[in-house]
């Protein structure tokens, strides 16, 4: 953990000038929009006009609620996975592997919209709600958009996380372990898933921008008052501050997780040399 | 390259697939034996044999086969396979476009850090594509609702939204790419021998470039389809759209249908009316899927080829 703040401040001051960029350019492209004689901080979706303050607060929270319980839960569930798929032999887990690269391409969209009318189609037949399929009323949902919004993430740290397995199994120390007689079952939840957990932080950039862009499609189609929403709708500004928002703790996030990476190659050109 | 290209199945798989779907875009009238303007015209109402009206759109896929139709009583299928050849070759011609950009620009000055790109880049990390593609083309939109341009002109600058989108995140990787590259042995030995930049650039760093420049123009053909997808959601389409009144007198129901017929349009067009007709928005969807799949496969056919050429 060498985490410099310095390097986090430039790497801030660089998002903050390009969220500066982006939220300028289409004004300079295309003339500013002057028909609209509205509040700097105020939206409107259709015809009703909405104030970015103090809601907005509210939002962020139910956006990262839902943003971290599904990292979480395909955290879990990618590992449950590996875990079992480890046990099972070897041509099986290649056919999983082409499976999981099949599921990969699915576009988010069809996902969303896939999870969706088939709860609808549940419904209908059965007459058993599984889980509410939208936002009415501004009584929030969670269920249904966390377990979307997991699918994707859950696929693709499946198979780094099988991947990461099939190196680490050969390594020296799971040799010398089965030596000493321990069991697979005992290694693999001991020993190996907590390097895999470690290499896997290398991977959370990818993870974290590919996950915040299927939440906003998710808000999208499950109607969800979330920051995503106000990102899409807000202007100039408003705009700036909501980017900024989730720019400045993802930042923190991401130069964390890199800080950590960095020293973890350099410990291995140490080892190698 | 390209014999070992050849060798691999998925490679192949994809590639006839992704010719096999433009080609039956193309002359679907011709091989399945109907009229393209009876096939893609407006049907109110399905009447039975003796000329009764059974039912109005939009028709399940069991009254229309093979999938139904959308709100207006149009065949998705024919729809979607009319459409087929105009989102992939928009695609295509836009992911190809981005790469010429991207490497032109960076050839200019391969050894400057574009300081000013990077901060873009790191911003975009945070903001997602379709949101970002969303600002400029509402305000083009806007612009467009205000002061009217010709419909090739909209299209051109909504073109020249997206591959601008991905212009900058490809600068960043090619300049990273062509500084390495430039830093090897053998270009400081060919500079130090007299040889002019376009000769090395021409002759040693594109040559070296090449298979990842396939790389990443399959993966931009994909990363444009997405961002297709999804702005059709959003209601914004690939050479604009025409306002059409629905519903009777009382209560009129404006509908906004896209002029070009692409994928992305079918889905936004559809989208207010998912619960109402989902296989009209599920069955683009479903062709999208099996086209980024077909992608995914040429992908890997060359990481495969790049692997093998490795060791």
């Amino acid at each position: 953990m060498n985490f410099s703040f310095r390097s986090y401040l430039k790497r801030l001051r660089s998002t903050i000038l390009g969220i500066l960029i982006i939220s300028i350019l289409p004004a300079l492209l295309f003339g500013t929009n002057t028909q609209l004689e509205q509040n700097v901080w105020e939206y409107s979706i259709g015809e009703i006009k909405y104030q970015v303050f103090p809601d907005i607060f509210d939002k962020y929270q139910y956006s990262m609620t839902i943003f971290f319980l599904a990292l979480l839960t395909s955290l879990f569930a990618a590992l449950v996975l590996t875990f079992f798929t480890t046990l099972l032999p070897r041509f099986l887990q290649r056919i999983i592997f082409g499976f999981l690269t099949l599921l990969e391409s699915l576009p988010d969209l069809f996902i969303v919209v896939v999870l969706q009318f088939s709860i609808i189609y549940i419904y209908k037949t059965t007459g058993l709600l599984v889980a509410n399929v939208s936002n009415v009323y501004n009584n929030p949902i969670y269920l249904l958009p966390i377990l979307t919004l997991s699918i994707l993430p859950t696929i693709q740290l499946f198979k780094i996380t099988l991947l990461l397995m099939k190196e680490e199994q050969h390594k020296p120390y799971v040799t010398v372990a089965r030596a000493m007689g321990l069991s697979r079952f005992y290694i693999t939840l001991k020993h190996v898933f907590r390097n895999i957990l470690t290499s896997l932080v290398q991977y959370s950039k990818t993870i974290f921008v590919f996950m915040l862009s299927n939440l906003f499609i998710v808000e999208y189609v499950f109607n969800l008052n979330g920051i995503m929403n106000v990102l899409l709708n807000t202007k100039g500004v408003a705009f700036m501050f909501t980017a900024l928002m989730i720019a400045v703790p993802f930042s923190l996030l991401f130069e964390i997780a890199e800080s950590n990476t960095v020293s973890i190659n350099n410990q291995e050109e140490e080892d190698a040399a | 390259m390209i014999m070992k290209l050849v060798r691999q199945p998925q490679f192949i798989i994809g590639v006839l697939f992704i010719s096999f779907l433009l080609f039956f875009s193309f002359y679907w009238p011709v091989l399945l034996d109907v009229n393209k303007q009876e096939s893609l015209k407006l049907m109110d109402f399905l009447y039975d044999k003796e000329g009764r009206i059974i039912d109005a759109a939009p028709f399940s896929p069991s009254q229309v086969p093979p999938v139904g139709t959308d709100l207006f009583g149009k065949n998705i299928f024919y729809q979607v396979i009319d459409g087929a050849k105009y989102t992939i070759l928009i695609a295509i011609a836009i992911a190809c476009l981005r790469i010429l950009f991207s490497v032109g620009i960076t050839l200019l000055n391969p050894r400057s850090s574009f300081s000013f790109l990077n901060d873009i880049v790191q911003a975009t990390l945070y903001i997602p594509t379709a949101i970002i593609a969303y600002i400029f083309m509402s305000s083009l939109l806007m612009k467009h609702s205000m002061e009217p341009m010709s419909v090739m002109k909209l299209i051109v600058f909504q073109c020249a939204i997206l591959i601008g989108i991905g212009v900058p995140p490809l600068i960043s990787t090619f300049s990273r790419e062509i500084k390495s590259i430039l830093n090897k042995d053998h270009i400081t030995n060919t500079f130090a021998l007299g040889a002019k930049k376009p000769y090395v650039y021409y002759r040693h760093v594109l040559p070296e470039l090449s298979t990842k420049l396939i790389l990443l123009f399959a993966q931009q053909v994909i990363q444009t389809l997405i961002l297709m997808a999804h702005l059709g959601v959003l209601a914004i389409f690939i050479g604009g759209s025409s306002t059409v009144v629905l519903g009777d007198i009382f209560t009129p129901i404006p509908v906004s249908i896209p002029i070009a017929g692409e994928w992305a349009g079918i889905i936004g067009m559809n989208f207010p009316k998912l619960k109402a007709a989902p296989w009209a928005i599920l069955t683009p969807l479903a062709f999208f899927a099996v086209s980024i799949f077909a992608l995914n496969l040429i992908i890997q056919g060359i990481q495969n080829c790049l692997e093998t050429n490795k060791s």
